[in-house]
Parts: C-alpha cells; structure tokens; sequence
C-alpha cells in the first residue's frame, strides 16, 4: 500500500533529481506557460532549449511547430512531468492552483513569473524569467524599458481618443474590455481613453451603453474581426451602429498576443497601436530589436 | 386481531372516513363493500398503520397500531395493494421474495427459501417463479402479489393478518374463484383476512362477515345472510338490487 | 423450467449476483492498478521497484529514481484513490437516486447537488479574484472546494425543505422543488458568468468538465470520510431500497421506515457527491449510467446494484482519468468528457443488445 512514507521522501528528493542541472547553468528542457514568458525566453535567446508551450504561446513562429500541453487555466501535472522538464515557467495567470500545488509537491522545477500589464512590468517580467534560466537579462529589460519610455512624452501629449477595446462580437452583443484589464492599460498607455469604465472584465456591450460611451474608435483582436465578417458587419451590430464608430468606422485590426501581452514586445505594440489610434502622430521610431 | 374504535380520517376539511368501528379476527374473511368513494380504500390504510387516525383508535393485538414498529408489525401484517408497479424489472420470484424483508436478522430468516417456495406454491405461481414481473398478465400479478404477502407472513409469531385492496378486479372469473377459494383456505388455517371487494356476489362467497362502507360510515356489519339483502343494498347504493337465484343484482329497469 | 433455480435466485441472495462484487472489486483494483502504473510519464520497472522498498521502507530512494517515486507517489497514487472513491460516491449515490425515485432517468443532479456545487463554485471563481492565480496561497486551494461542497449540500437541504410537508417528503414535490432548485441556482450561475471575465468564464467551463489534475494526498482523507463513508452507508441501505421497488406504500407495508430512509438516503447521496465534485468539478455519466449497467447484467437488487455501482464507477473513472491524462499527453482531456465516451455508446449498446433480446 501507499503510505505517507513513500511520498514524504519523494517530495524531499525529487527536486534535486527533476532539476537535474548545475547551479548557473541554463536549462535544457524548458516548458513555458504563457504567451508573454515564452517571448521572454526566445528574447534572451534560450528558445532553443524550450520542449514545450501552452496554447498562448503563439510568438515567435518556431513555437507553433513544439509540443503542446494545453490551454494554461488547465494544467495536466503528469502531463508535464512527463516531458522530463527542468524548469516550468508558469505565469502567474496559469492554473488551477490545486495542480500547481500537486507540481510542487512532486518536485517539479517550478517558476512562477509575475503578470503586471506596464512597460516596467515587461521588464520585471523579463528579468523574472532571465534569474530561472540563469542568465542575464538586463540587456534585454533594460531595452525593452528604455523603448517603452521613450514613447511616454510623444503620447502624453497627443489628445486622448475615446476608444473601446473588444474581445469578439460573434454573440451581436461586442464583449468589451472595462476597468483591470491588459487591454484598459495597455488603451492607455497608447494615448487613448477606455470608455468602458463602469465595470472590471470583460462584458457584453448593450446597444444603450455603447450609445452612452460614444466611442470613436474601437480596437478589436484581427481574427475576432475575420470572424465577425469584416467592419461592415462589425458595423452593423446594433450595439455599435449607434455610435460614432459607424461614422468614422475607425475599426483597428490588433494581434491579441502582441498587444496584450505585456513581454518583450510590448514598446512596439504601444507604438504600432498609438499609431493607429492617432493616424499620422509623430512618435519617435524604435530601434529594431531582436525579438520583435 | 385489529378493531377499530371510533375511527376518522379526514383529508384537509373532507372527512374520508367516519367514525368507524369493526373488528378484524383471526380465522375469519373480512369483506368490505360500498360504492365508490365510500371509503374502503381508506379504511384499508388505515387499517394497515399506513395512515393515522385523526379520531379514534386502531388496536392491532389490544396494542396502539402506532406503537408497533414498522418492522414487528410487517411480520404480523401484509398488504395487498390494487396496482403494483415495479421500478426496476425482476423476475416474479425475487418480488416474492421482497416478502421476506422483515424478517431479515431474525432466527426466521433461515427459512426464507422455503418461505418463498411455500408461498409461490400455496398462490398457485411456482410455475411463473422465473418469469420477469413485466410480462405477467394482470391476474398474475395480483397472484405475485399474494404470494408475496404469504411470505412475508410465513413464520409470524402469532395470529397474522392479510389485507387486500380489491384483489379479484383483474382476474377473470377462474381466477377470482381461485384467488377468493385461497383466502378461505388461508383463513381456515388460522389468518386474519379482510378484503375489499366490489363484487356483492363474491362477499358473499367468501366472507364470514360483512362490512359495508356508504360515505365514509360503516353502515351495516354482519354476516353476509344479514348484511347483503336487497332492500339493504337498495339504500346503500341508490338503485333498487333483487335477488335472483342466490345471485345479487341491481334491478336494472326493462 | 428450473423452479428451485428461481428460488434460490431469490433468496436469500442471488446466484447471478455471487459474481458481481469479486469481479467489481477485482475490476476496480485492476483499474487502480493500471492508473498507478501506467500514463505519459513512463516509470520504468526499476523505478517502481524502487519506489516500493522505500514506501515499505526497506531500502531508501536512489537519487535516480525520485522522479519515478514523485509520479508514482505524489502525482498518480492520490488521483487514482480520489477517482475510485469519487467514481464509487457518484455510482452509489446515483444508484440510490434511482431506486428512491424510482426512475431510471434519476440521478444526483435531481436533488440539486450538481447545480449548487455549481453555483457555488462560480460564485468562488469570480469574487474568489487573485485567490485563483499560481500563487494562490492555502486559503484559495480550500476556498473552491470548501464552497463547492456547501453550496451542493446547501441545495439539497433546501430542496428537501420545500419537498416535505407535514413531515412527508412527497417524491413528486421533491421532483418539483428540484427543477426550481436547479432553475434558480442555474440562473444565479448565469448571472454571475455574465459577472465573470474571459479567463474566469474558461475556468468555469473547465471546471463544469471535470477534472482529477488537482488530486492532493490532503484531500485523501477528506474524501473518504465525506465520500467513502457515506457510500458504504448508502450500500447497507439496500434492503428498504428494496422493498422501495415496489412502490412507496409496499415498502411502509413491508416494514421500512420509508420516510427516514428517504430523508437519510438524500442527505448520504448529496455529501457523497458535493465532496467529490467539490475536488474534481462535474463529472457527468457515472451516476446516471453506472448503475444501469449493473442491473441490465445482474438485476435489479440493491444488494448487488448499490455496491455494484459504487466498484464499477470507481473502476470507470480511474480507467477515464487514465485516458484523460494520456490521450492529449502532455495536455489532458477533462475528465467528465472521458467518461461520457467512454460509457454513452457502451450503454446505447447494451440498450441496443438488450431489446434485441426481449424486454428484460
């Protein structure tokens, strides 16, 4: 039979032997769990050493061609084990908890990287990430920084737009990004007004309140809008018919993982949607970076 | 074996049975009669523990029926309801068998085989003991269902009583012979039997004694020389009856 | 015909049936067996050998094999005990619905234990907030859980309540108040999906699936106090479930206390199945299939279908969890999805064979 003896030395063992590695060397068997972490980990060129990615892991390309393990608020503990890993990066949006928990009672090689939607919180999350590989990740944070700052005057100074962000619209009813989300901060950071603010979350729009808020752009993830059949359609829906959208039909096509994400990426994100939301804004170019 | 004293019913403000005051006792074939709705049902209910007096008394033994537990009482008294439906299929033996319910931890359960075998045997279903319950014809049910009472009263530690809620409604007239000719038999050996019955004819044939019900009072009780005359009969159900050959019959006009 | 074949069928305890419980027990241990030894992390034959002498405690651990031992012992071992205790809660549970209402389209969800464990469980997920992220702390491990089985207990004390008057629990009343229970609690659910954001409504959706990738050993001992011990309680009700077959009266008539068995066998089935699905989240199929299967191969007697529903649901969500961790490898299938693939067209099958056969 199983006894609390077979698992008290388990637990007490198995971490040196799941992390089978030198201190200060760099993983080899990498699973990454969030779209912004594993960005991190090819941005401070350890990407080759990743087994593994869940289904946020879209960028850069060669991580749509690893194993999957699934969508990320749904973990399979034996599942990763399996893939014999030496470090698990988690997000920290990753879950449930109780698989978490059974991780790190197996002794698996655990790291939780914070989500913080800012440009200071893409460096943090970068370096976060740079201490569990063991390597050196201020060239990158610091760049990532410097880039997203440099942003911070020019915008600060163009006129706020009223701008609604929205996830799909596939129901009639557009599902819209209010107060404590990636996408309020990163509106924003992008010289714009979230007119949703009456609420937390994502929530279906009603036609009343969509004429209320008047917005004059709305930014809408592209494949949402592939979905929903293009502006005309998106334009059509009651809820935004009534606003000014239908007039100006400032609909702007954004790649959720790349806006939203909060990782490497995330200076020139700001930059390509202040651009859009601001057509024809002087915004400083950004250098080229590796990882973008 | 059970009397009633004084016994009423009621359902909300309706009264479903009256003051009602019999006696039931070992040896003898009980029949009750009455129109519908008279309160036969009822009576049988209450006769049988499954509903409490709201007035007067039921005695089972000189002992408060309520004071019995479920358990002591079912193996001194078996029921016989009109219409039994399964919940779940079984073959007509293992119905039977539920008989045997209330003797489980007692010394008696021992006999439980042959209870069953008895008791199949004495309701004439041996032959059906394999048959699943579903495809029994009506009357074979009904003579499961007997069986089924006989052993639960197999081994009762004392005089034991079977009620029947009109036993003989689906049975063709072989049958319902059979089934009232084993109620005399059963009687005769010492059970308590009553019965209620729709048919004057068959009260008649099977009982020692009478009870007829007529909105929800006991009108006449007695034995059936006494009780089953036509100008009685006349009263109780609202059309004249006559007597034709020692069969009862209402006087149907032309 | 063989007369005193039928008899002995009977009673005192069916022929048929002398197989039923060795071959559940022996099916269920086979399928725990399998689910500790086999899925997507291989452990080799050494590794369990291995991982054996150390929990009997005649060797220590080889460094080597620690990874061996942390599946086998910390991953697999918990799940499999907490699938064969909840799959068992759900088959016994489910079994004990049907023969209290008499219907073979009863199961658990009936007395609004699934709908408010539901309920509940939502209502944890959406105002439980940051409680949910990977750094929850002990307080949001418990917190679903904990709400999950309240809210499913909850449910059916409530719907009990509206089904008993004058201290009669009328089937048919409870039957009623269970749709309003469940059409309440579903649109409070509603409600607070409407409430919910994307990721919070994903994790509803996983959770309503069902899933064992949280199996802890600390939840071993919860479950077999507020699973295990109810189940076995509802097996040794089988007699009055018994005499339930023929109907509500004959079971008075028959001697059973109808009315506290009632009462006794709704609360035991609701704690058995908020515990479980307070760890595991909904798993459908098990308590309404489950103990179909036993009666269409060996009757209708409690006797045989209570505990024979308790091993064979046991022994099928171990076998599910096992395809569901091992299908998608290294993701993992949820679990009530397994279970409804598993068994619906192995049912409709037997269904199939069944009226080809004559009615039964």
């Amino acid at each position: 039979m199983i006894t609390r003896r077979m698992v008290l030395p388990a637990v007490a063992v198995a971490p040196l032997a799941l992390a089978r590695r030198a201190r200060g060397a760099t993983p080899t068997r990498i699973v990454s769990v969030g779209g912004a972490v594993t960005e991190a980990v090819f941005a401070l060129g350890a990407g080759s050493h990743v087994v593994a990615v869940d289904l946020t892991s879209r960028f850069p390309a060669p991580v749509r061609d690893l194993p999957q393990i699934g969508y990320m608020r749904a973990l399979a503990p034996e599942g990763l084990i399996s893939l014999h890993p030496d470090l698990l990066l988690l997000s920290a949006d990753s879950g449930p908890p109780q698989t978490i928990e059974v991780l790190r009672a197996a002794g698996a090689p655990l790291r939780i990287i914070p989500e913080e939607p800012s440009g200071p919180g893409a460096a943090r999350k970068i370096l976060a990430v740079a201490e569990a590989l063991h390597l050196d990740g201020r060239p990158v944070a610091d760049a990532v920084l410097a880039d997203w700052v440099a942003l911070d005057a020019p915008i600060a100074a163009l006129p706020p737009v009223r701008a609604l962000f929205t996830l799909s619209a596939a129901r009639g009813a557009p599902l819209v990004a209010g107060r404590k989300t990636q996408a309020d901060a990163m509106l924003r950071a992008c010289g714009a007004a979230n007119v949703a603010q009456g609420f937390e979350g994502y929530r279906p729009l009603s036609a009343e309140a969509a004429a209320q808020l008047a917005p004059e752009a709305v930014v809408m993830m592209s494949h949402a809008l592939e979905e929903t059949g293009g502006i005309d359609a998106l334009l059509a829906i009651p809820a935004l018919a009534v606003t000014p959208v239908a007039r100006t039909r400032r609909v702007l096509a954004a790649d959720g993982s790349y806006v939203l994400g909060f990782g490497p990426r995330a200076a020139h994100a700001r930059r390509d949607l202040a651009l859009l939301l601001h057509p024809g804004a002087a915004l400083p170019p950004l250098p080229a970076r590796s990882w973008t | 074996m059970i009397a009633a004293e004084g016994l009423t019913i009621r359902a909300g403000r309706r009264r479903l049975l009256c003051g009602v005051t019999l006696q039931l006792l070992p040896g003898e074939v009980l029949a009750v009669v009455g129109p519908n709705g008279a309160g036969k049902s009822t009576l049988l209910r209450a006769l049988s523990g499954e509903l409490r007096p709201d007035a007067g008394a039921v005695m089972f033994e000189g002992q408060d029926l309520a004071s019995w537990s479920p358990a002591a009482l079912a193996r001194r008294r078996a029921v016989v309801s009109q219409h039994v439906a399964l919940a779940f299929p079984m073959v007509a033996a293992e119905v039977v068998a539920l008989g045997r319910l209330p003797w489980h931890g007692t010394p008696a359960a021992a006999q439980d085989e042959a209870a069953v075998a008895e008791a199949l045997s004495a309701a004439g279903v041996l032959r059906l003991a394999g048959q699943p319950h579903g495809t029994l014809s009506g009357g074979e049910r009904q003579r499961v269902q007997v069986a089924r009472a006989l052993a639960q009263l197999h081994g009762a530690p004392g005089p034991a009583a079977l009620l029947l809620d009109e036993p003989t409604a689906s049975l063709d007239v072989k049958h319902g012979a059979a089934l009232l000719a084993l109620l005399r038999r059963l009687a005769r050996q010492g059970l308590a039997v009553l019965v209620v019955l729709h048919d004057l004819n068959e009260a008649a044939f099977v009982a020692d004694r009478v009870a007829v019900l007529a909105d929800s009072r006991l009108v006449m009780f007695g034995t059936p020389q006494e009780v089953l005359r036509p100008a009685l009969l006349g009263d109780v159900y609202g059309i004249p009856f006559r007597a034709t050959g020692g069969v009862l019959a209402p006087a149907f006009a032309g | 015909m063989d007369v005193s074949a039928s008899v002995a069928l009977a009673t005192p305890r069916p022929r048929r049936g002398v197989a039923l419980l060795p071959l559940g027990l022996a099916l269920l241990a086979a399928a725990m067996l399998a689910g500790v030894l086999l899925g997507p992390a291989r452990v080799t034959a050494s590794g369990l050998f291995a991982a054996l002498l150390d929990a009997l405690g005649l060797a220590e651990l080889p460094v080597e094999h620690a990874r061996d031992a942390a599946v086998l012992g910390v991953v697999r071992a918990p799940r499999v005990l907490l699938g064969a205790l909840i799959g068992s809660g759900l088959g016994a549970a489910g079994a004990a619905m049907q023969g209290l209402f008499r219907n073979p389209l009863a199961d658990p969800g009936l007395i609004g234990v699934s709908a408010g464990a539901a309920l509940a469980a939502v209502a944890a997920i959406v105002f439980g907030g940051s409680l949910f992220g990977a750094t929850a702390g002990l307080v949001g491990l418990w917190m679903l859980p904990l709400a999950a089985f309240a809210g499913g207990l909850g449910a059916t004390l409530l719907m009990a309540r509206l089904g008993t008057v004058g201290g009669v629990t009328s089937v048919a009343t409870l039957l009623l108040a269970g749709v309003a229970v469940n059409a309440l609690a579903g649109a409070l659910t509603g409600l607070l999906i409407f409430m919910a954001d994307d990721r919070q409504v994903r994790d509803i959706t996983f959770w309503t699936l069902g899933s064992l990738a949280g199996a802890r050993w600390a939840q071993v001992p919860v479950v077999l106090l507020l699973v295990g011990i109810p189940s076995l309680m509802l097996c040794a009700l089988a007699r009055p479930f018994n005499a339930l077959l023929l109907g509500e009266a004959e079971a008075f008539h028959l001697g059973t206390r109808v009315e506290s068995v009632k009462r006794f066998a709704i609360v035991l089935a609701a704690i058995a199945v908020a515990a479980g699905v307070a760890f595991t989240g909904l798993i459908g199929f098990v308590g309404l299939v489950v103990p179909h299967l036993v009666r269409l191969g060996f009757g209708s007697d409690h006797r045989l279908v209570l505990p024979g529903a308790a091993l064979l649901g046991g022994a099928l969500l171990v076998l599910a969890d096992l395809l569901a961790r091992s299908l998608a490898a290294p993701a993992e299938l949820p679990v009530g999805v397994v279970t409804a693939l598993l068994g619906a067209p192995f049912f409709l099958w037997l269904l199939r064979r069944r009226a080809a056969g004559g009615a039964g």
